[in-house]
């Protein structure tokens, strides 16, 4: 157990390195969060609308910009492993593929969560918007669960991007088919039924109505059971994990062509 | 008359090799994630987004504004990949050694693009009226498909401006990125331009695409070309602009580059 710690340490340490003189992860983690704030509070903050609705443009660029570097660019990891020629490497190490990828992802989380810092300022100081009545305990539990959510998808899809190439770039394209499906900028009430049903098959869905819910006055009363859903989901997500890791070590054993994927 | 042939031969020749060696989106799979998927999503994104804070009324404002801005995922992504992507695939000395007219060569970048933004656009366009009920009856359908062949045209020549800077940058998909998304906050995509401040909606209508979107949803209201007529001539010169100012770039580059004997040292 200690070297497993030592082994996620130590991936954690290189993919943070590694992120902090990426242009793409400052893309990521700044630019494309502040582009998507300002969008969401023209949109959203016309003269005249409400604070629920205001909310969502503080709040959505900082959720987009931390999906992104949490997933994304953990993504992108496993793609710069493949060219960088280490991709092997990492699949042939005794230490079992999850627990670098846990060592990794974590570094993508603790970049991502910072992506709420530039936007919530620029909300402020280039909006003059803020949160309207913040539950600090309900909002700091619902922000864990998200990262927990994050870290379970993270965690089971990201050993696909090193099996198959074009897994990473499909989920690339329909990232703002996540954000519809989660509600990170508007409610997932406004969508058809059918689309709200498949995002509540999403455990961060469930997590940020709750983060949301916590920022207005009122609350929700259910929103203990939005914790329960989505920590739920992401177990369901985590045995599905289990065998995932274990068809694609097979699987990249087998082919040998990891590099080529 | 036969040197307007063989210009016009270097031209197509050169078109037919960009899009056989450097289109992005060659592969089905490839084509089916960047120029659907990502198109489709994006124009459900917004539409959403905007449904939600005005309603549904003005679902079509937004459909119509997103699928006319999916020209520059051709415009910018292309065209910027296809000038740069010469560079990564070592084909840039080639290209500056051959006597073909640079001019020539340079505009032939963006014709596939331009082509392809024009089948991205209609493809977006038949998402807002299917999921969107866009009733085109009252619409002046030839000018809106004017107003889509000027806007591909434009964000092109801007793509050409940032495809060069590409020539001397590792990643000019950054560029490509960042130019892309904020076109969706400047350019009057999904809130009039004159929500931004003073000196931004300066930078606006510097911009292909503002005039184009404005001048598309008023033919899409049924306004004659006459009407809109003062605001593509406005688009087509900015992108003419671009163009040009890629151009002089790229002809800079291309001396220093040749001075320098740094055509593979970017």
């Amino acid at each position: 157990m200690k070297g497993y710690a030592r082994a996620a340490i130590s991936a954690f340490r290189v993919s943070m390195r590694l992120r902090v003189v990426s242009t793409w992860a400052y893309l990521n983690w700044l630019v494309f969060p502040l582009i998507f704030t300002a969008l969401g509070l023209f949109v959203l903050g016309r003269p005249g609308a409400s604070g629920s609705h205001l909310v969502y443009g503080i709040l959505g660029g900082g959720l987009i910009g931390y999906w992104g570097i949490a997933y994304l660019d953990g993504g992108n990891g496993i793609q710069d492993e493949r060219w960088n020629g280490t991709l092997e490497h990492v699949f042939a190490v005794p230490t079992p593929l999850w627990v670098i990828l846990f060592g990794k992802i974590c570094g993508s989380l603790l970049f991502g969560i910072l992506a709420f810092v530039p936007t919530v300022l620029f909300a402020y100081l280039g909006f003059h918007a803020s949160l309207p009545a913040v539950d600090p305990l309900r909002f700091v539990i619902s922000l864990g669960v998200l990262t927990f959510t994050f870290m379970t998808i993270a965690l089971t899809l990201t050993p696909l991007f090193a099996l198959w190439r074009w897994a990473f770039s499909f989920l690339n394209g329909f990232e703002l088919g996540v954000y519809i499906l989660c509600g990170f900028m508007f409610p997932v009430a406004v969508l058809a039924p059918w689309a709200q049903g498949v995002g509540d098959l999403l455990a961060p869905t469930w997590a940020t109505r709750a983060l949301y819910a916590s920022t207005v006055s009122g609350g929700a009363p259910d929103i203990e059971l939005w914790w329960l859903a989505a920590v739920g989901l992401s177990l369901l997500y985590l045995v599905g994990a289990y065998f995932m890791y274990r068809m694609v070590g097979d699987r990249a054993r087998v082919s040998g062509e990891l590099a080529l994927a | 008359m036969r040197r307007f042939g063989a210009q016009a031969g270097v031209f197509f020749r050169s078109t037919y090799l960009q899009y056989v060696a450097l289109f992005q989106w060659a592969t089905l799979r490839g084509y089916f994630v960047y120029k659907i998927l990502l198109p489709v999503t994006q124009i459900l994104f917004f539409v959403e987004l905007g449904v939600y804070a005005t309603g549904r009324q003005n679902a079509l404002y937004f459909g119509l504004g997103n699928a006319l801005q999916l020209t520059a995922n051709a415009g910018i992504f292309g065209v910027i990949a296809t000038v740069a992507n010469e560079r990564q695939y070592g084909t840039l000395p080639l290209l500056l050694a051959s006597p073909a007219n640079r001019l020539v060569t340079f505009l032939s970048r963006a014709m596939v693009n331009v082509i392809d933004g024009i089948a991205t656009v209609v493809m977006g366009l038949a998402v807002v009226v299917v999921l969107f009920g866009l009733n085109l009856k009252d619409s002046n359908v030839p000018v809106l498909g004017l107003c889509v062949l000027v806007t591909s045209l434009t964000t092109a020549g801007l793509g050409l401006m940032f495809g060069s800077i590409g020539l001397v940058m590792r990643d000019a998909i950054i560029i490509a990125n960042v130019v892309y998304y904020l076109l969706l906050i400047v350019c009057g995509v999904n809130f009039p331009v004159s929500r931004l401040p003073a000196a931004v909606q300066a930078i606006s209508y510097g911009l292909p695409l503002t005039r184009g979107i404005q001048a598309a949803r008023e033919a899409a209201a049924g306004a004659s070309l006459g009407h809109v007529s003062g605001l593509l001539a406005g688009e087509l010169l900015v992108g003419s602009l671009y163009a040009l100012g890629g151009y002089v770039l790229f002809r800079f580059l291309e001396g220093y580059a040749r001075r320098g004997g740094l055509q593979e040292a970017y």
